[in-house]
């Protein structure tokens, strides 16, 4: 089986953040809404939806094929785990140096100061697929096969110019 | 078949061993170190004295890394000489070992302060390794007053494990400040604040000047005069590249090794990396040692590669660190203070907030990012280094920098990369 990936059409994102609840519900104990926010330790999401110009954008770990928050931590309780294509975390090793939320260049890796673990995005591995798709009210979040994006995507800014700095 | 042979087994080092051997599983690899470890977590070894992580934690790869890679590993073998001309390496009991590829990996020591008498007494420390860590460990249980030479980020872990375990500690720091090659004064006093509510002495502008005892240790005596009693000394004065082994050649070296952007030293099959390194600095603009486990783990990725025949360009590392004490977070990137007669070509731009524990300053030039610093709110650090990395203009989202809702999707349509997750 090829791997997943998670896609966001951005187009269709409204930013309801639905996706953010979602996801600290999985990661809760009890993984139902009305337990979680009881919880003595809040689960917190993996996923913070962010509003550029005019549109929205979900932003969470992208599981990158060189990760550089693998390189950064120094407990090696990161991994990155070629056949599932994710980077994997192992939380009984961190310390909560906080080096991989140093180094992602997305931002998308978020310390958690009360735990001392990062919030990265697990794509919920012990679920036929992750929570936030399903949350997802526009299918703005799409899970499929990895696929090569045409290069116009970036910056679809309305009047289509991409001022790419070099 | 070549014979690689690495020098250092840690960070660099291994990580250029798994480099060779994604390209190269025939050659021999030998890997030497001068410590009796397989390769663990240096940086983790404050946390492992404070009791916070058990010791089978602080292993860098399993124990049976070096056989799946076929890995012949050398421990407690202190190399004395490279000899480049006849493709040897000269090990202290005078044995040799030839090697088609030589990586000098060798790190980083603790440096002591030689003019301090009493410097060399048995009790006195540095924070570098397991061996370290073990010596320590024997004299803990006798141990109720230290004292800690440095404010930098050695000094304040190794005070913070020595707390943990109970020592009554003072940090003597010769700056006006904590943390004076990290943070600016502001994210200093947040910081020092947090470690003093947590039971750790700082007595700032102050060095000291003779450690007094015969035999056993028995008090530091500062600057002032003041003698402080303690049993257990602990130094953070910084560290110095393992550089001793090719003082006879013609390697070039200034503080460490000069790498080209290749890694490679000015003899084609010698490499380097990791904290004995010395390549380009992005922020500076020129070489510079900056011995950080992230740098030490990219070049040796790339010095491995390279030794395995690949070609592949070093951008350039740059000062960062983050660290964590007491619930406090704190990280820099770049430039983190400007020099008064500079200070018309740099630009601020900040918040403070001492009573929620929240600071964070950037540092622009000409509007371009050169240095952050933040402490408490650390979200996006990432992409702040980004900007700096990839030099990216901020002037048109300059006010958005520090709002809190500012993120990756505010640089999109900046970076360098093609996008490949947003439809």
């Amino acid at each position: 089986m090829k791997m997943k990936k998670l896609y966001y059409d951005v187009k269709k994102c409204l930013g309801c953040k639905s996706c953010e609840i979602a996801c600290a519900v999985a990661h809760s104990k009890s993984e139902t809404l009305f337990s979680a926010i009881r919880e003595e330790v809040l689960s917190l999401p993996r996923k913070k939806v962010l509003h550029h110009k005019d549109k929205n954008y979900p932003v969470s770990c992208r599981h990158c094929k060189d990760p550089i928050c693998v390189d950064a931590c120094m407990a090696a309780a990161l991994v990155y785990d070629k056949e599932k294509g994710m980077v994997f975390h192992d939380e009984s090793r961190c310390v909560g140096c906080w080096m991989c939320v140093m180094v992602c260049p997305y931002g998308a890796i978020r310390p958690n100061v009360k735990t001392k673990i990062p919030l990265r995005c697990d794509k919920c591995q012990d679920k036929d697929e992750p929570s936030c798709v399903k949350a997802c009210p526009t299918g703005a979040i799409l899970w499929q096969e990895e696929i090569e994006l045409p290069a116009a995507v970036k910056g679809q800014s309305p009047s289509g110019t991409v001022p790419c700095k070099e | 078949m070549k014979q690689y042979i690495i020098i250092g087994n840690s960070a660099a080092g291994i990580a250029a061993v798994e480099a060779i051997r994604k390209r190269d599983k025939e050659s021999k690899i030998v890997v030497i170190s001068d410590e009796d470890y397989p390769a663990y977590c240096r940086c983790l070894i404050s946390y492992y004295l404070a009791q916070d992580i058990k010791e089978e934690k602080i292993l860098y790869r399993p124990e049976s890394f070096y056989k799946e890679n076929n890995i012949e590993l050398l421990l407690n073998k202190k190399v004395s000489k490279v000899d480049p001309r006849k493709n040897r390496v000269i090990f202290e009991d005078k044995n040799q070992l030839g090697y088609d590829y030589l990586l000098i990996a060798t790190g980083a020591s603790s440096k002591f302060p030689q003019d301090i008498p009493g410097i060399k007494k048995r009790g006195v420390f540095g924070l570098r390794t397991m061996k370290d860590i073990n010596d320590i460990q024997g004299l803990l249980p006798i141990t109720k007053t230290a004292c800690v030479l440095g404010g930098g980020l050695v000094g304040l872990k190794a005070a913070y494990a020595l707390r943990k375990r109970g020592v009554q500690v003072k940090v003597v720091v010769k700056s006006k400040q904590v943390l004076s090659q990290m943070l600016d004064f502001e994210a200093a006093c947040l910081l020092q604040q947090r470690l003093e509510e947590n039971g750790i002495e700082i007595i700032l502008g102050q060095d000291v000047k003779e450690i007094i005892g015969e035999g056993e240790i028995k008090a530091v005596k500062l600057d002032s005069g003041k003698v402080y009693g303690c049993s257990l000394i602990m130094v953070g004065k910084g560290v110095a590249p393992n550089t001793d082994l090719i003082k006879e050649t013609q390697i070039k070296i200034n503080e460490g090794i000069i790498a080209s952007t290749l890694l490679q030293t000015n003899i084609s099959n010698i490499y380097t990396a990791g904290d004995v390194c010395e390549s380009f600095d992005l922020v500076l603009g020129r070489l510079c040692v900056n011995a950080l486990w992230p740098v030490a783990v990219e070049q040796g990725r790339i010095a491995g590669a390279n030794m395995a025949g690949e070609n592949i360009n070093y951008t350039g590392s740059l000062g960062m660190n983050s660290i964590e004490f007491f619930g406090l977070p704190v990280i820099s990137l770049g430039i983190y203070k400007i020099k008064k007669e500079e200070s018309n070509l740099f630009e601020e731009l900040k918040i403070s907030d001492a009573k929620a524990g929240r600071y964070k300053k950037l540092i622009l030039r000409d509007n371009f990012l050169t240095g952050v610093i933040l402490a408490g709110d650390i979200k996006n650090s990432g992409v702040f280094l980004r900007l700096i990395r990839e030099r990216i203009n901020v002037a048109s989202f300059k006010d958005r920098l520090l709002q809190e809702n500012f993120g990756y999707p505010d640089i999109i349509d900046f970076v360098k990369e093609k996008e490949s997750v947003y439809v």
